[in-house]
């Protein structure tokens, strides 16, 4: 069960890898039964110790999990998924820490290699740390939780007779578990993730950040973050998630529900690089009140086989969307990303913004809809995406799907596919830079428009990354 | 009432998405052909192969229940001055299957004009597949200008050698329910395809637009321009797809499209898709959607043009248009009669005189 | 010759189904100023990229050699980092990348220039103020948005940061406004006193010559050199044109 902690290196280009690609022993841990049964299931809620409502509505989200399909007329190959061999719920046999010091030595070196402590202390208003099935560590600025700000793990809200309720009212009321099929499946298994409540009127200076590191192989995360920012309120979150690579499947089916009242403003980043034998199936979701602004920021570099597209509802009158996103598709991945916005608010904006690359036969999807209602009166959306070829074994597709059914909205849309122009190439090279830094160049260029969305360590972070993938690009 | 059977995935792009967006096909139901299994001419083998955009249900429904295929052929280098006619009658329910050939170097036009309304709900349709051969030029020349209770499936395929240049005009001017697929595949070297469509839809009807271009030659270019109406309660789906396909070094991609909306309740979905399979290619897309812009009014105002009056310019400018390219009398009268059904007889006989069809008297 | 820095023999060179160049012979010293004219088309741009090692052309016969190495197979990278400089008519646009990171990743790529940020800066500033440039040029993407005369002094600004030792200024086309003539003449003239760097100068526009000392002008037609002389024969072509070059070449029988 347990993985050999020491693994033989011999490639150069892939030491650099260990940041993210290195694995932790399993002794010890709870790990429960592969496979999907009523029993797993009423396990997890027993262990949780949680209220008749949740059970009852695992159970049956496991019901429609077993009933529905998966479109078998688009998106990428799930086949290499049996779920007969994940194991939905695997936790360390620990309690959740407030302090890094009470955290088991091996869990805590993984999220001091990941950078997160450091992080927290130098820039952050609270961290959550995720470990396979459970969340070890938890913490919040003082001075955050004397605004009254909420930032805990579903379990713990779950048991405070003040925050059972709001959990009650909100809980899967914007994904519903017929959402999808893997939908159902989180709904059924989910474990872990984040509460977060920001009150009426309350600005965080500093973001939240919660990280998901799924260590334990064949295994699957199902974390839920529910965020609910009250009126006038402001947040920015941030998620960050890795995984060390295993020959086995691993699966992420998150669910991500998030409540941005009138006047607010939630930002939500992601630096996603789950491993490549992840198949990452997450669902996000906002909904968005009248004057209020949702804004993306979405870095994926890792998974398999990934299906994203975070989902902004905008409900309000005049309330607005910013999605900006980088998907980076390498050998032996197929990622289909993109997002959908729904504008059924009067003067409601979305603007969506996208930057793909594929290389090494990676294959990249970009797919969003934009659908404008009735109601919509002078709704206006952009939707722009370009995206880079970097060789011609890989492929790089885009299906952007509008439905406008309002006669004074407006749309826009652009789309281009194309390679580093030899012009480009030669104009740095005769400059003094070799091909390679050349190309590296233009692919950081093209990703800056997303990267300077990020805070600053966490485009340092992206940069390199990028110049990761990018190694060995030229023969 | 004869027999109908479903034809449930008409117009089916290359790359599909969310099913609950409704975008990925459109259904008919349609007669049984009666003539079962009796095709009277079959067309030669070569035009199996040829992919069209209505998808291959529908293709192989059009080719039993038109009963019967004709097949032209242009001899290689010669210009063929006389347009190929498909005409299609509504009201007699027509359904044709053509095969047609332009050997190596030859110069064709092809008109299909669909036109004429049913008193009772009818069912007209046309498969046209098109191979052309090196250096072949082709003009196809497209007029749907159907009315009332007429609902027609319109298939189109054309193969491009080395060097071959496809031009199509496509006028979408009417009809109930209306689905028009075309796949152009650009298979070889240099071979171009430009596609300009013109479309209206009001009242209640439904159009349903699958623009393919498959790119698979070197050096491949496709420029496909598409803009359009949409006014009252009509709906649209428009895919347009751009396929890179792999080997195809050097090619480029370009759509536009343009959607005036004027309805109220109109339904506009639109899918442009770029698939690239290639990377010494180049694929761009642009797409704007919405009414008659600000600016575009404030400028029309100071020349005393009002907003409905800017509409029904638009609208008028689409009918003008198709009734200049159409090439020979039978789509022209289409286009014409149709005119006079939407923008009434007395704009319908301006947008005549102005071309001067009336005057003249000429009849092509 | 110690102080030959280019040194062109028998260079011919083309596009794949097109030859261009033809047996062309140049050599320029260090610390010489070159100018090579010649009517539209004559291929003095190809020459200026095929010595920066364009791969868009192939030499099919001939040899460069640069300080001492034949660097007919350099790409162009390396012959960059030799010392070789070519301005571009047209600078390519490269989204994203901002002008300041750009100018210090090719700077400490070069162990001679290789400095502190801070003393980078200032130098860089100095250069700005030297050309007249806004600092605020620096924050802006490569090239993204600049008008001709801007991108011009962005190649200036270059020249001087990189001090190569032979700067190919190509200025085929007259596009050049009044502006953008005295910011290439400022940067040749501090590029000539700072960096003490051999120029070769392309351009049929001969305002550009008017405060340099020209230690040779070379004649290019149809792809041949077909003559040289010294600073004198810049004002001679401005009175005569390329007539009699051209007549002299056809009676040769022509340019292949």
């Amino acid at each position: 069960m347990s993985e050999t902690p020491e693994r033989k290196r011999s490639e150069v280009a892939d030491v650099d890898r260990s940041l993210y690609d290195f694995v932790m022993p399993e002794e010890g841990y709870e790990r429960y039964d592969d496979g999907l049964t009523p029993d797993i299931v009423r396990a997890i809620s027993a262990k949780k110790d949680e209220p008749q409502w949740m059970l009852d509505l695992r159970l049956k989200a496991l019901d429609t999990f077993h009933e529905m399909r998966m479109a078998d007329n688009w998106g990428p190959d799930t086949s290499g998924l049996d779920m007969d061999h994940i194991s939905t719920y695997v936790s360390p046999k620990t309690k959740q820490a407030r302090n890094w010091d009470e955290v088991p030595e091996d869990i805590k070196t993984t999220f001091e290699r990941l950078g997160i402590p450091e992080a927290e202390r130098e820039s952050l208003a609270g961290v959550g740390a995720q470990y396979d099935s459970e969340i070890v560590y938890h913490n919040m600025r003082e001075e955050v939780a004397e605004q009254g700000v909420i930032y805990s793990t579903i379990e713990d809200a779950l048991h405070d007779p003040k925050w059972e309720p709001v959990v009650h009212q909100y809980f899967g009321t914007l994904i519903p578990m017929r959402d999808h099929k893997f939908a159902a499946l989180h709904y059924a298994v989910w474990s872990g993730g984040s509460f977060v409540y920001v009150p009426e009127g309350v600005s965080l200076s500093y973001p939240l950040q919660s990280y998901f590191r799924l260590n334990a192989s064949g295994a699957g995360q199902f974390e839920h973050t529910l965020i609910i920012v009250e009126p006038g309120a402001d947040l920015h979150f941030i998620e960050g998630c890795s995984a060390p690579k295993y020959y086995e499947a691993n699966l992420h089916a998150g669910a991500v529900e998030l409540f941005v009242k009138d006047h607010a403003h939630l930002r939500y980043s992601t630096i996603e690089n789950w491993s490549k034998n992840m198949f990452n199936l997450n669902t996000k979701r906002a909904t968005v009140g009248a004057d209020a602004k949702m804004e993306w920021v979405s870095g994926s570099f890792g998974s398999h086989v990934s299906y994203l597209y975070p989902t902004t509802i905008l409900a309000g009158a005049r309330s607005s969307c910013e999605f900006t996103g980088i998907t980076f598709a390498g050998a032996t991945q197929d990622l289909d990303t993109g997002c959908k916005v729904i504008l059924n608010g009067a003067d409601t904006t979305a603007s969506v913004d996208t930057k793909s690359i594929s290389k090494d036969g990676g294959v990249n999807t970009f797919r969003s809809s934009v659908v404008i209602g009735r109601k919509a009166d002078r709704a206006r959306a952009t939707v722009s995406c370009s995206s880079l070829m970097l060789d011609d074994i890989s492929r790089s597709d885009t299906i952007p799907a509008m439905d406008v059914r309002n006669a004074t909205a407006s749309v826009g849309h652009e789309a281009t596919i194309g390679r580093i122009s030899d012009d480009t190439i030669l104009y740095l090279m005769s400059r003094g830079c070799s091909e390679a830094e050349a190309r590296t160049m233009v692919v950081n260029g093209f990703a800056n428009p997303v990267s300077k969305e990020l805070p600053l360590e966490y485009a340092v972070e992206m940069n390199n990354l990028i110049k990761l993938e990018m190694e060995g690009a030229i023969g | 009432m004869a027999a109908t059977k479903t034809l449930a995935h008409v117009n089916v792009p290359a790359a599909q998405t969310w099913n609950y967006l409704r975008i990925n096909d459109i259904s008919f139901e349609v007669p049984v052909p009666t003539t079962k299994g009796e095709v009277l001419a079959r067309l030669p083998r070569l035009f199996d192969a040829v992919e069209t955009g209505v998808g291959a249900e529908a293709a192989s429904w059009i080719v039993s229940a038109s009963g019967d295929s004709r097949y032209v052929e242009v001899k290689a280098g010669t210009h063929r001055a006389e347009p190929i006619v498909i005409d299609i009658d509504a009201a007699t329910g027509d359904v044709r299957d053509t095969g047609v050939l332009v050997r190596e170097g030859a110069e064709a036009t092809v008109v299909v004009a669909a036109h004429g309304h049913a008193d009772e709900p009818s069912t007209s349709a046309s498969l046209l597949r098109i191979v052309a051969e090196r250096d072949a030029v082709v003009h196809l020349v497209e007029i749907v200008a159907l009315g009332k209770g007429a609902q027609h499936l319109e298939g189109v395929g054309i193969d491009a050698a080395d060097g071959a240049l496809i031009e199509v005009r496509q006028y979408a001017l009417g009809g109930d329910k209306v689905a028009v697929g075309i796949c152009t595949n650009l298979a070889g070297r240099s071979a171009r395809l430009v596609h300009d469509m013109r479309y209206i839809a009001s009242g209640s009807e439904q159009l349903d637009v699958n623009h393919l271009a498959r790119q698979r030659g070197r050096n491949t270019r496709s420029e496909i321009v598409t803009s359009g109406i949409l006014a009252d309660s009509a709906k649209k789906t428009m895919r347009e797809t751009i396929d890179l396909i792999h080997g195809a070094k050097g090619a480029t991609g370009n759509e536009i499209e343009t959607v005036l909306v004027t309805g109220d309740n109109i339904v506009n979905k639109t899918l442009p898709t770029i698939l690239c399979d290639e990377d010494d290619v180049a694929g761009n897309h642009g797409a704007s959607i919405g009414s008659v812009s600000p600016e575009q009014l404030g400028y029309l105002a100071d020349r005393g043009i009002s907003t409905t009056e800017a509409e029904a310019l638009f609208a008028r400018a689409i009918f003008d248009d198709a009734v200049i390219h159409a090439p020979e009398a039978i789509s022209r009268a289409a286009a014409l009669s149709r005119a006079e059904e939407v923008l009434g007889s007395e704009i319908a006989r301006d947008v005549a005189e102005g071309l001067g069809l009336v005057t003249d008297g000429e009849d092509a | 010759m110690p102080d030959t820095l280019l040194s062109i023999q028998g260079l011919s060179a083309g596009t794949e189904d097109t030859p261009i160049l033809h047996n062309i012979n140049l050599s320029v010293d260090a610390g010489q100023t070159h100018v090579l004219m010649g009517p539209n088309g004559a291929g003095k741009s190809t020459l200026g990229h095929v010595i920066m090692g364009d791969p868009t052309f192939q030499v099919t016969s001939g040899s460069i050699t640069f300080d001492g190495n034949d660097i007919t197979e350099l790409s162009p990278d390396k012959r960059s980092l030799a010392g070789i400089f070519l301005s571009y008519q047209a600078p390519v646009e490269v989204p994203g990348v901002p002008l300041y990171s750009f100018l210090r990743t090719i700077c400490q790529m070069r162990p001679e220039l290789k400095t502190t940020a801070r003393k980078f800066r200032q130098r860089v500033a100095d250069i700005c103020k030297q050309l007249e440039m806004d600092d605020s040029f620096l924050t802006r993407e490569l090239n993204v948005g600049f008008s001709g005369g801007e991108k011009k002094k962005i190649e200036m600004l270059q020249l001087l940061l990189l001090r190569p030792k032979l700067a190919i200024l190509d200025e085929t086309d007259s596009g050049l406004d009044v502006d953008a003539l005295a910011i290439v003449s400022r940067g040749i003239e501090a590029y000539r006193q700072e960096c003490d760097g051999a120029l070769l100068i392309i351009t049929h526009n001969t305002r550009i010559l008017e405060r340099l000392d020209v230690d040779r002008t070379h004649v290019m037609v149809r792809g041949n050199l077909v003559g040289a002389g010294d600073a004198a024969l810049i004002d001679e072509i401005d009175a005569n044109g390329f007539g009699r070059f051209e007549a002299a070449l056809a009676a040769k029988g022509g340019a292949n």
